[in-house]
């Protein structure tokens, strides 16, 4: 279910915390589903398990997810800063391929309002 | 923790270790990179106590190792060389581990034997390569040391073979912090089960560097109205480690944090300013250029 790029230049750690985002927002995993351990992720992904133990940190950290010692770890109630900051972080990526690929910033502004008069 | 300072050893009078200065946390998966002969394996058995230094110290736990058995029962040492013990079988690989390491337990030995089906009463020079490999592996988790040092541990072994000796890696990290040094001349082999990374040429560590973290290194193509040169963009307080401009586009490679490098991009007013995070390997490159080395005589990347 959770699968990385290794050949990606984004790192290990990063893409693991993006991936279990996008899981939880797209609703694959709801509120206080189990994820999977440190050790059954890092043996599935091949992945040193520190650097997995280090996104799961920083999930937590975040509210994303929440650890009962013992016990494992779970989804926590899904927040609107998780689904804003995951949004805008999508926006980004597009508008940054979008400039790559050399449409303006005046175009895109100017569809950004076309969007909201369409709407 | 493993703390190494200004380590020197010449061999037959060759200096192969030249003023070493390198720390590893304890708990992590430190990966020794660098071309054959670089001095990998001198500086394991420096690490392991079997070789003793001209000059600086090699600590272990705030130890120095030589000639110290307490120290060295901490550490177990996986060769790179497979020609060892031929006439023994794996049980008797065992015993004779067995009596240097007090925490050796037969219960993680059967458990990881089992896992791998090796043959208790068969010798090791009827073994296959990436067998005689995994009866070592096994028999040195099974000493439960602190420290794991693992020569080309990967090196001839087939991806399912890798697989089964990383999971034995992993579940000694986790169930005892177990530090582990792996050394490689492939930068791709051991990149995904590290968290640290060090560089050796010509006996010295290049540079070191954490390899899970955030991304840090990045590649820029710019373009301003006006003409600069490497040493502005140095003034500026950034990280250049590889500066190139073609015609109008320079390509400038910087270490650092994303958002803080277009902040003091953008003090330059730049027409064009387009950025990609580098893999680890480009990295790798990178770092070696702006040392001074060329790159490609010293990853080997077959």
């Amino acid at each position: 279910m959770i699968s990385i790029d290794l050949q990606s230049r984004v790192p290990i750690y990063e893409q693991l915390y993006k991936k279990i985002t996008e899981l939880i927002i797209k609703g694959v995993l709801a509120e206080n589903d189990q994820i999977p351990s440190v050790r059954a992720l890092a043996k599935e992904l091949g992945v040193n398990p520190n650097t997995v133990a280090k996104a799961y940190q920083e999930l937590e950290r975040n509210n994303i997810i929440y650890s009962l010692s013992g016990r494992g770890s779970f989804v926590s109630k899904i927040n609107d800063g998780t689904i804003r900051n995951y949004i805008l972080s999508d926006f980004d990526d597009s508008v940054n391929g979008a400039l790559k690929a050399g449409i303006t910033r005046e175009e895109l502004k100017r569809r950004i309002d076309e969007v909201k008069e369409n709407d | 923790m493993i703390e190494i300072k200004n380590l020197e050893k010449a061999i037959d009078g060759t200096k192969i270790l030249d003023g070493i200065d390198l720390e590893i946390k304890k708990g992590s998966v430190f990966g020794l990179l660098g071309s054959n002969g670089a001095g990998k394996s001198t500086l394991l058995r420096h690490l392991c106590g079997v070789y003793k230094q001209d000059s600086g110290s090699v600590l272990i736990d705030g130890a120095e190792v030589y000639d110290n058995a307490d120290a060295k029962r901490k550490i177990f040492f996986v060769n790179d060389e497979t020609v060892q013990f031929t006439s023994f079988t794996l049980s008797e690989l065992k015993e004779y581990y067995k009596v240097y390491y007090p925490e050796f337990s037969e219960e993680l030995f059967e458990k990881l034997r089992k896992s791998v089906n090796l043959p208790l009463k068969k010798k090791l020079g009827t073994f296959s390569k990436g067998m005689k490999r995994q009866a070592i592996v096994i028999v040195g988790l099974s000493c439960q040391t602190e420290y794991l040092l693992l020569d080309e541990a990967f090196d001839g072994l087939d991806p399912a073979m890798r697989m089964i000796v990383k999971n034995m890696l992993f579940d000694s990290i986790l169930d005892r912090q177990l530090t582990v040094v792996i050394s490689s001349h492939n930068l791709r082999e051991i990149s995904e089960i590290c968290d640290t990374a060090g560089m050796m040429h010509d006996g010295k560590i290049v540079f070191c560097r954490e390899i899970d973290g955030v991304d840090n290194v990045h590649k820029l193509q710019v373009a301003f109205k006006e003409e600069y040169t490497k040493d502005d963009f140095v003034n500026a307080g950034l990280d250049v480690l590889s500066f190139k401009k073609n015609k109008s586009v320079y390509e400038i490679i910087i270490d650092g944090e994303i958002n803080e490098i277009t902040k003091k991009i953008n003090t330059f007013s730049p027409i064009v300013f387009d950025s990609i995070s580098l893999t680890l390997e480009e990295i790798f490159l990178y770092e070696m250029e702006s040392k001074g080395y060329y790159a490609q005589d010293i990853l080997d990347n077959d």
